[in-house]
């Protein structure tokens, strides 16, 4: 119960902080955030906007985690927790999509421009888009469950490629591109302090409700799997 | 304090966020507790038979 209070009040904080701190020139008290050139007020939506494209990347390494456990043991529950994750993962990975969009109209000019970081992130909802489309075409649930299992441990290998790697290496808009003219990460360089103790706490706090989200996910399904079995017994 | 609020919109902007938190989280807390119940009421259910 406590680290649910914790979460409360590290998630509020993160919104009160990250809405209403004004961001200055010269940051002189610890509440203020630093300007940084080309992005200003747009500066924000690091700390919503980055934890659900890092939400989507740790609920698909879950996702391939508990499929890896599947196979190996051959526990359904395992692939009832992988979906779970990977029902997360998908939802996280929308927002982010979804955020960025919002957001690239008033920092870049248009919704989408096919910048790496926008194809890339196309590209992963298309894997895993068709990851559930497979799921949902098998009715036997061992065959479903393996079948799936190996998909997404293949899938995931594309996601460090497609979310770390490529957005990198190429140049972009989005920030932290090969072209970035301030160089370098945004996260390094150009927060300071406060800004990037905010942006870590927003980071623990998401994850934290992630986890919780996953929890109940899981165990509603595997509630209703198990009513099903009474249902055909009794 | 409504002078302040409607010159700095921002901070609506942060109550809202807040409001809509507190929602969300006490919707996941009712829904934890009512998943937790489902599950005792299930395993009372096969210690019976």
């Amino acid at each position: 119960m406590i680290w649910k209070i914790f979460l409360f009040l590290l998630l509020a904080f993160v919104s009160v902080a990250g809405i209403a701190f004004p961001i200055v020139e010269n940051p002189s008290a610890w509440y203020q955030f630093p300007l940084i050139p080309g992005l200003e007020e747009n500066a924000k939506i690091i700390f919503f906007h980055v934890p659900t494209a890092w939400l989507t990347v740790v609920a698909f390494f879950m996702s391939t985690l508990y499929s890896f456990k599947y196979l190996r043991k051959k526990n359904l529950d395992d692939d009832v927790k992988s979906y779970a994750a990977a029902q997360l993962g998908m939802i996280f990975c929308i927002l982010a999509t979804v955020t960025g969009a919002v957001w690239a109209k008033f920092a870049w000019g248009s919704y989408w421009s096919w910048d790496p970081r926008q194809t890339s992130i196309f590209a992963l909802l298309l894997i895993y888009g068709a990851w559930f489309a497979l799921r949902s075409s098998i009715e036997s649930e061992e065959k479903r469950a393996t079948l799936s299992s190996v998909y997404s441990m293949i899938a995931f290998v594309t996601v460090p490629f497609f979310i770390f790697i490529m957005p990198r290496i190429m140049t972009g808009l989005h920030p932290g591109s090969a072209d970035d003219t301030n160089a370098g990460p945004v996260i390094d360089f150009k927060m300071n302090g406060n800004m990037q103790l905010i942006f870590f706490l927003s980071l623990i706090g998401f994850t934290i409700l992630y986890f919780w989200m996953w929890n109940i996910g899981y165990r509603s399904i595997l509630l209703r799997e198990k009513l099903n079995k009474q249902l055909i017994r009794g | 304090m409504e002078q302040f609020l409607s010159q700095n919109a921002i901070y609506i902007v942060m109550i809202i966020v807040l409001i809509v938190w507190a929602g969300i989280f006490s919707y996941m807390l009712s829904l934890d507790k009512r998943i937790k119940k489902a599950e005792k009421e299930l395993k009372g259910d096969k210690n019976e038979k």
